[in-house]
């Protein structure tokens, strides 16, 4: 049995649905992240978990108990918020501790706890500052600290890179993944950075307006989006419009191009209007590359991007993105040259609304 | 640009002149009880007064009480407003800003109707329950001043996150009120304790009207009857003032760089 579940959350604030019949089960130590755009319910989602809202309809348990009627302080859940949320009045110590203090703990188990998490976070000789002593990394960190100190049995990380630089976020979001691992928790963590959530995720649940739209790994999701929000949520994505050629053959019709496709096209008809989609790092402009199939059309326009070179390519009316690595000796395609873009057939996805 | 400075540094001037020359006048005076030299007799005068270490001493009681009750009522209410009734704001605004708006002395006349000694709730039937009406009273007075003071202070920091963080770490409503909120709005409390403290030590109305033994009423007391010590005296109020001030401007000053950062 998973370790937490969701089954048919719904939420409404008045005559607002914001979360529309969600389900997700989770096993102990899976990383699992909610992406999708503001407004999504994905925050919602995880306040309910914590306690702050209560479902509408549906049934939240952990470890098979029903949570639905625990107040947030009886869960044993922790939590980091995105405004990292420490006590100005008390030091990083009594940050840390305070969890503990609160469940009665006694002063020594309290001081090897404290300890123990300050080296996990490698914070440990600045106990004695304050928050507003710290940079945003740090109190971040601190911030974690203490919400692992009591040993929760659930984390929630409620957006907690948003506040930071670029940099930092990047070296912090290792370092949780890092912990999570070293620990083992079970752990919830909401984004709206698709970047965050499939570097360090084992599972993603990609949300959009109220619903968990696909529910995968973050190379499923990637790789396979099941609807036309997440392949254009996650990545850049061509969206291309073909129409079928042969329905036996399961070939479409791409401008002048006739491409057969590996993802069957189901029970359209010959001339039937369909979407494809194809990410921008697939194939190549290399007649030496290798490829089943091929497309060609006329360049727009070519940018130089510094590791990588983005071409657009007309392909009977579409623009297509194209990328390439940036190489020394790399020439640009020009405008108006014709090339042909080869790649595998199973790189194309049928997009279904 | 330089004759709009003049003009500036002009009304600045005409300010200080209205504002300090009597308040130096009035020093001046309460200087000169003794005929022909200048001397603190005033001032030696007022202080070996008993009736003014009572009433002084019975204000300063009641200021305590005021501060400690009043800032038991307001900080709670703040807090709950913030938290959770952000639509009663404009509502809690406008109840507190009535003692602004209604003279003191309608609202001791309504309290001495409502809470006489043959009402339902007579706390004018005993001294304890007069003073303890006094005390209400004075919250009330100061209401505007307090509650803004501490709903300032409570903007500075993020109250709904610090409750959720403290609330998520398994602490109840004390815990999160007294260690992680209380703390946190401390600047805000002592502004406002300052200024409850600077208008119960000259308040007159509800004092007199109540006939309890404050530091308003006797100063009245002594400048119907007395030459000099009434200059004294208001000199000592102005003192006593300053000093609040003082106090309050220090604590925004700690509070403020205990916000900043390095």
């Amino acid at each position: 049995m998973s370790f937490l579940v969701l089954e048919h959350i719904k939420k409404s604030f008045g005559q607002t649905q914001v979360v529309k019949d969600f389900n997700m089960s989770i096993e102990k130590g899976e990383f699992v992240s909610f992406l999708g755009p503001s407004g999504c319910g994905k925050t919602t989602v995880l306040r309910m978990i914590a306690g702050f809202e209560n479902p509408t309809d549906g049934a939240i348990s952990i470890a098979g108990k029903n949570q639905n009627t625990l107040k947030t302080n009886q869960r044993n859940i922790g939590m980091v918020f995105q405004a990292y949320a420490l006590f100005p009045n008390m030091n990083v110590f009594d940050n840390v501790a305070f969890g503990l203090k609160v469940a009665g703990k006694p002063k020594s188990e309290i001081d090897a706890r404290v300890k123990e998490m300050l080296a996990l976070i490698r914070l440990d000789h600045l106990a004695d500052r304050y928050p507003y002593q710290m940079s945003g990394g740090q109190q971040q960190r601190v911030a974690l600290a203490r919400a692992l100190a009591p040993k929760p049995q659930v984390l929630l990380l409620d957006e907690p890179l948003s506040a930071l630089d670029a940099k930092i976020r990047v070296s912090l979001r290792e370092e949780i993944r890092q912990i999570q691992s070293q620990l083992g928790i079970t752990t919830v963590f909401v984004t709206h950075d698709q970047e965050e959530a499939l570097s360090i995720s084992d599972r993603i649940v990609v949300m959009n307006a109220g619903r968990a739209d696909q529910i995968g790994t973050p190379s499923e999701i990637y790789n396979r989006p099941a609807t036309r929000f997440v392949a254009s949520f996650v990545g850049t994505l061509n969206m291309i419009d073909a129409t079928v050629a042969d329905p036996a053959a399961n070939t479409v019709k791409v401008g002048e191009n006739i491409v057969k496709l590996k993802e069957s096209i189901g029970a359209l008809k010959g001339g039937d209007k369909i979407s494809i989609a194809l990410r921008p790092e697939a194939g190549s402009l290399s007649e030496s590359a290798k490829g089943d199939t091929s497309l060609t059309g006329t360049v727009v326009l070519s940018h130089f991007l510094g590791s990588v070179i983005r071409t657009k390519i007309d392909i009977g009316g579409n623009q297509i993105a194209f990328d390439m690595f940036n190489a020394p000796d790399a020439v640009l395609p020009q405008p108006g040259e014709t090339v042909t873009l080869r790649f595998n057939a199973s790189d194309f996805l049928i997009v279904r609304d | 640009m330089k004759t709009s400075k003049a003009l500036a540094w002009f009304a600045i001037a005409i300010g200080c002149i209205y504002f300090f020359v009597p308040l130096i006048g009035t020093f001046e005076f309460s200087l000169r009880m003794r005929r022909g030299v200048y001397s603190f007799d005033a001032y030696r005068s007022v202080f070996s007064d008993v009736q003014f270490q009572q009433t002084f001493g019975f204000s300063m009681l009641m200021a305590l009480f005021t501060i400690v009750f009043g800032m038991l009522l307001v900080v709670p209410t703040a807090y709950w407003v913030r938290l959770r009734l952000p639509q009663m704001r404009p509502v809690v605004e406008f109840i507190t800003l009535m003692p602004l708006v209604i003279p003191a002395i309608v609202i001791v006349f309504g309290y001495l109707r409502l809470y006489n000694s043959s009402s339902w709730i007579p706390f004018t039937g005993s001294i304890q329950g007069t003073n303890m009406l006094l005390v209400l009273s004075y919250i009330t007075l100061s209401l505007p001043y307090m509650y803004r003071s501490v709903d300032t202070a409570m903007r500075a920091i993020d109250v709904r996150t610090l409750t959720e963080a403290a609330e998520i770490l398994g602490a109840r409503w004390p815990t999160i009120l007294f260690r992680c909120i209380f703390p946190n709005v401390m600047s805000g409390v002592l502004s406002g304790a300052f200024i409850t403290f600077a208008i119960v030590m000259g308040e007159f109305t509800m004092a007199a009207l109540l006939n309890r033994p404050a530091f308003g009423p006797y100063l009245q007391l002594v400048g119907a009857n007395k030459a000099y010590e009434p200059s004294a005296l208001a000199i000592i109020a102005f003192a006593v003032t300053w000093f609040s001030m003082g106090l309050l401007q220090l604590v925004t000053r700690f509070s403020k760089m205990a916000s900043s950062r390095p």
